[in-house]
């Protein structure tokens, strides 16, 4: 009993950096429409960020946020108008090949810069626990885990109250109307990549403190954030959560009472066994939603 | 006219001595196939450099069978390499003996070509079982078989932790988590074959991708598994993951043995500080070592630094100092004869027990040619330190059973 009460809760802590991880990426994905496969490398950019921050200027992966978030909101707002925004007429399948590029000149880039080692950071509360009886909560991964649920709480409150907030929702559900209506459709796109850009960054600086960075890294955050994304609706941010949540518990239960080796076989099988059953994801806004890419 | 006869005559008896002794004073030529660039490139070289401070320290000394040494050195960065410079040098040089590889895949393409050809391969560097398992004539090689780090660390946890826990080796519970690509796949199977072996129960083999973001799973598996002892095989991130992990979650055992690889890595011991402390580790000879144990050790660092002006940068190159001296004393006995059946036989008579070379290995050869008293060394992390424990000839201090990623 108390190694299954165990397992769920590391399933759930998972499930929490996992949620943290793709909040950005369907942020981006629902209003801009664009499969941002240089998604891992945001965060590979925000983790060596985090990284150099605490090595050379000795300032705590927590606080350093408050310089990783707006450092990458600008890198992502750059992305977009340099790189998206002048091929936005181009089919979809272009944007796709950019976004592909983008993440190998990235991940060159730090490959040069940082060679292949694998990074870490020592923190006093790296390896931090609070113990309940006999079960153990890692506090970085708590930490992350919380971050996820106050980021989904003040993305929505955002979406929902504000002027950009309506203004990205209108964009989201019909470009064109939106246009219409005198939104400024360009600007708002700005405003979306780089929040979700930002976004992922808070998540690299959350993760550092547990994890560790080497330029290849983003690699397996990509597949993971997408599995998510798509599994919990795309664009839907509830839906983000909730999937982390189902893919960390999955993981968690099928590594004990399976094998480890398996884990990702098992949770892929039960993604497509609910994508055959529910196209648009489990909390998708219905048929039509999953399409991407739209001109 | 008489006078010019002499002078022919003697001009002609110069030239036949001179020619006597140019025959006697030509060198022995050995090929030496490492990988000096590309990839492999760092430790390649480390290995290259271990070979040719054995081969000018003993061409100081006089040389082998009264002739000095050559090496014919080429570079193999790769399978494709290997395999024609084996070739070039067998069938263009001329040489009868080829050594090297530090790499196993290079040292399986190149000793392939030297076995067709006849032509004895000493492998000092490559571990993969296979090298010695292909039933060559021809072939063999002086450090351990990745077999003998299994069997190294199954037989200290019979050996040293089953007595400090009162258990007697069918009582041991011993537990097995590994990367599951072929490097780890093909250690698994060693281990159960060597805890078969000891009488050693294993009690829990578990897999796992290195590729994975989370390891909890593989630690709390082995929370409900109970076991005293773990063996693990990691490569550099997830050793650290497990680690990390391991101590989040409370991982109560009383040994964990790493296989070499990222148990290792001094990133291993920054990405845990503290929590690395006790954590023991089965791999070639390294410098913290008790050098009665290892004669010729310390006058081998003495001449890396004056040759390389560093300290030696991982232990291969004292493993391939320790081989090719090995080498030098079979072409001592044979009269720098290296055909390969004269070779060979020689080698199957010649015995050093363990404790007598640099690198504390002793010589024997089986059958397959493996040199059977070259055993890996378990090693532990004190304050910082990987240091030698085990066995006790080899140590420079005793192991503390301290539990494993608990501080």
């Amino acid at each position: 009993m108390e190694l299954f009460i165990q397992v769920a809760v590391s399933g759930l802590l998972l499930g929490g950096v996992y949620a943290l991880l793709s909040i950005g990426l369907t942020l981006i994905f629902g209003v801009v429409r664009i499969i941002n496969f240089a998604h891992g490398e945001l965060l590979m950019v925000a983790m060596y960020l985090t990284f150099w921050l605490f090595q050379a200027q000795h300032i705590d992966p927590y606080l350093s946020i408050l310089i990783v978030a707006p450092a990458l909101f600008v890198f992502g707002m750059g992305v977009q108008r340099f790189i998206i925004q002048p091929i936005f007429d181009s089919p979809a399948l272009m944007k796709i090949f950019v976004t592909v590029g983008l993440f190998i000149a990235l991940q060159n880039l730090a490959l040069m810069l940082f060679k292949a080692d694998f990074r870490t950071i020592q923190t006093s509360y790296s390896m931090a626990t609070i113990d309940i009886g006999n079960i153990n909560v890692s506090v970085p991964r708590l930490v992350a885990f919380v971050f996820a649920l106050v980021l989904l709480a003040g993305l929505y409150a955002m979406l929902k109250y504000t002027l950009t907030g309506k203004a990205l929702r209108a964009v989201a559900e019909n470009r064109v109307v939106a246009q219409l209506m005198g939104i400024r459709v360009q600007r708002l796109y700005l405003i979306a990549f780089g929040l979700g850009s930002a976004m992922t960054g808070i998540a690299g600086a959350l993760l550092l403190p547990f994890t560790y960075v080497f330029p290849t890294v983003g690699g397996i955050y990509t597949l993971l954030a997408f599995v998510v994304v798509v599994l919990g609706g795309m664009g839907n941010m509830a839906g983000a959560f909730l999937g982390g949540i189902f893919i960390g518990l999955i993981e968690s239960f099928s590594g004990v009472y399976i094998s480890p080796a398996l884990k990702e076989a098992v949770y892929f099988v039960i993604f497509i066994l609910i994508l055959l059953v529910r196209p648009q994801g489990l909390f998708g806004r219905g048929k039509g939603t999953e399409e991407v890419g739209l001109k | 006219m008489k006078r010019w006869s002499v002078m022919v005559v003697i001009l002609g008896l110069l030239m036949v001595i001179g020619h006597v002794e140019r025959v006697q004073c030509q060198p022995l030529r050995i090929g030496a196939l490492y990988p000096v660039s590309g990839a492999l490139a760092l430790l390649g070289d480390e290995s290259w450099r271990g070979a040719e401070i054995a081969r000018q320290m003993r061409n100081q000394k006089g040389g082998v069978a009264g002739k000095q040494v050559e090496f014919m050195k080429v570079d193999i960065p790769d399978g494709n390499a290997a395999k024609s410079e084996a070739e070039r040098l067998i069938n263009r040089e001329g040489l009868k003996l080829l050594t090297g590889t530090y790499s196993s895949s290079l040292c399986l393409a190149a000793s392939e070509v030297a076995a067709r050809a006849g032509i004895i391969y000493f492998e000092q560097g490559g571990i993969s079982d296979l090298i010695t398992s292909r039933g060559y004539k021809t072939l063999l090689r002086t450090c351990p078989k990745a077999q003998y780090f299994s069997r190294s660390q199954v037989r200290f946890a019979r050996d040293w932790v089953g007595p400090q826990i009162n258990k007697k080796a069918g009582e041991i519970r011993l537990a097995l988590v590994h990367e599951d690509s072929a490097y780890g796949s093909s250690i698994s199977k060693n281990v159960e074959a060597e805890a078969k072996a000891a009488g050693v129960p294993l009690v829990s083999v578990i897999p796992y991708n290195a590729q994975a973001v989370d390891l909890s799973s593989v630690i709390l598996k082995l929370k409900s598994d109970k076991p005293d002892v773990v063996i693990g095989v990691s490569y550099a991130n997830d050793a650290i993951l497990l680690g990390r992990q391991a101590k989040e979650l409370g991982l109560d055992i009383k040994a964990f043995i790493g296989t070499g690889g990222g148990h290792s890595l001094r990133s291993f011991q920054e990405a845990l500080g503290p929590a690395a402390e006790g954590v023991l580790n089965v791999d070639f000879t390294q410098y913290e070592v008790n050098t009665q144990f290892t004669p010729g050790l310390k006058e081998f660092v003495e001449m890396y630094r004056k040759l390389f002006n560093e300290a030696p940068r991982s232990g291969h190159s004292m493993a391939n100092f320790t081989g090719t001296n090995v080498l030098f004393d079979l072409l001592e006995k044979t009269g720098g004869n290296m055909e390969a059946a004269k070779f060979r036989q020689t080698a199957a008579a010649f015995e050093l027990k363990t404790g007598s070379t640099a690198s504390g290995w002793g010589v024997k050869f089986d059958d397959g040619g493996q040199n059977t008293l070259a055993d890996p060394f378990v090693m532990e992390w004190k304050g910082g330190k990987l240091v030698t424990v085990w066995p006790e000839g080899a140590a420079v201090s005793k192991p503390t059973l301290i539990r494993p990623f608990s501080k």
